[in-house]
């Protein structure tokens, strides 16, 4: 039972495997198996993120701040103080010490059955307290991993509007010049569409 | 950290219809506002981007290379162009016949991101910078015949991308063609990027020494002024223990 959780993990990490876009919420259900650098050294975690993303993600809240009024010299990544470096530093100790503790305790609980109930009850106790506690630190740290890798949201989002409308220009061009049977018009359209597709559903995710 | 260019080899090119676009050359070109490239910014000492700016701008590359080639074809390159640029249709295919420097009908995106440098130098009036930082890149974009050497009919394209004066020209061609055969190689033009820098500078330098007389004359006034009360307020104070 108390390996039920990783189970049900498990099941989506499968299932969400063949998605091409990365859905976020894929990332919170996978977070718990997806350590890759929990035995990593202290002084490289904080390095990781000193690293572009800790960046990134201080820069993507600058850059939201600087959408609406660019004067002269405004861009996404100026003014590169790294305040909140050490914050993010902090926590990102602390997400990885606590999901290094879980997974200790889920390997012991899985040695552990069929042993002592008492003791399987209180490591069942403790270990429903620890994922709860993971469980909140869990969405920021899939935050923190999605915008180490990538670009920030708003930007991406303009950009993609951008190509949008670049692109509907040129299919009339492609049907004009090429006509609308021609393979590298259907590719065009296909684009065209799986854009617009990414795009509602981005904004299906925004408003629910 | 700055992405600097990759130079490409000399290669024949007709330059007739470069000459031909000239005389439909317009004002300086501007960005479209709020479009993707207007928020870039090009680093002031070296006219380049930064590693960030240009992984942004490969991922704006790559939403656009909708065949997965890497390239952009002259469909593609022409509607993008439009679209942020103010450049007519004859402009914008000139552009693309010069960056097209390997002869494929496509554009990589190493030509994309010098592309990108040279709007945005415009659009910063850093055009004098950005010839001086990478005269050879741009000396050989406009070597289209690929003979080390450049034309009077080739600096036109000056004005189109880089806001180069007529005036200017003259002088080039005038001062700097020490073979005197009517045409530039490197190092004469090289020598007229650093002419036309110096001359960047001492502008700036004006401009400046204008800006702090313009600030030093309105403190003189202000001290002047506050002067004047202070007299008038002492004078009184005077004139009133006299009494």
């Amino acid at each position: 039972m108390e390996e039920k959780p990783f189970k049900a993990s498990l099941g989506s990490h499968g299932s969400d495997k063949s998605s091409p876009d990365n859905d976020i919420r894929n990332l919170w259900t996978r977070s718990t198996l997806s350590q890759p650098k929990l035995n990593v050294p202290r002084s490289s975690v904080g390095e990781n993120s000193d690293m572009e993303g800790g960046g990134i993600s201080l820069k993507s809240r600058r850059w939201y701040n600087q959408k609406a009024g660019r004067d002269s010299d405004g861009g996404w990544e100026e003014r590169d103080d790294g305040e909140d470096k050490g914050s993010f530093k902090q926590e990102d100790l602390n997400e990885s010490s606590l999901l290094e503790l879980e997974l200790r305790r889920a390997s012991s609980l899985g040695s552990r059955l069929g042993e002592d109930v008492d003791s399987v009850t209180d490591t069942e106790m403790s270990s429903s307290e620890s994922s709860l506690s993971i469980s909140k630190h869990t969405p920021h740290r899939a935050y923190w991993m999605e915008q180490q890798n990538r670009l920030p949201l708003p930007l991406m989002e303009l950009m993609e509007n951008e190509a949008l409308e670049i692109l509907t220009k040129a299919l009339r061009s492609y049907r004009s010049g090429i006509g609308r049977d021609h393979f590298l018009t259907k590719q065009l359209q296909r684009y065209i569409e799986g854009l617009k597709r990414r795009q509602s559903k981005r904004l299906h995710l925004l408003v629910h | 950290m700055l992405v600097v260019f990759c130079t490409k080899g000399a290669l024949s090119k007709g330059c007739q219809e470069v000459t031909r676009a000239f005389t439909l050359m317009s004002a300086t070109m501007k960005l479209k506002q709020g479009s993707f490239l207007w928020y870039l910014y090009l680093d002031k000492l070296y006219c380049l981007l930064s590693v960030r700016n240009v992984k942004a701008l490969l991922e704006y590359f790559h939403l656009l290379d909708v065949h997965h080639n890497n390239t952009l074809n002259d469909v593609l390159f022409y509607h993008f162009l439009h679209h942020v640029t103010s450049w007519n249709r004859t402009q914008i295919m000139i552009v693309f016949n010069m960056l097209d420097w390997n002869a494929m009908g496509e554009i990589g995106f190493d030509q994309f991101y010098m592309l990108v440098c040279i709007l945005l130098a415009q659009q910063n009036h850093l055009e004098e910078q950005f010839i001086f930082r990478h005269s050879r890149p741009v000396f050989e974009l406009l070597d289209l015949d690929g003979e080390l050497r450049i034309g009077a009919e080739n600096f036109h394209m000056y004005n189109f991308l880089f806001n180069i004066k007529k005036q200017d020209l003259r002088e080039l061609y005038h001062d700097f063609d020490i073979t005197g055969d009517r045409r530039l190689n490197y190092k004469e033009f090289k020598l007229f990027t650093i002419f036309t820098m110096d001359k960047y500078q001492e502008r700036q330098k004006a401009e400046k020494d204008k800006d702090k007389g313009k600030k030093d004359l309105l403190k003189k006034k202000r001290l002047h002024h506050v002067n004047v009360s202070l007299k008038q307020f002492l004078g009184i104070n005077v004139s009133e223990s006299r009494l």
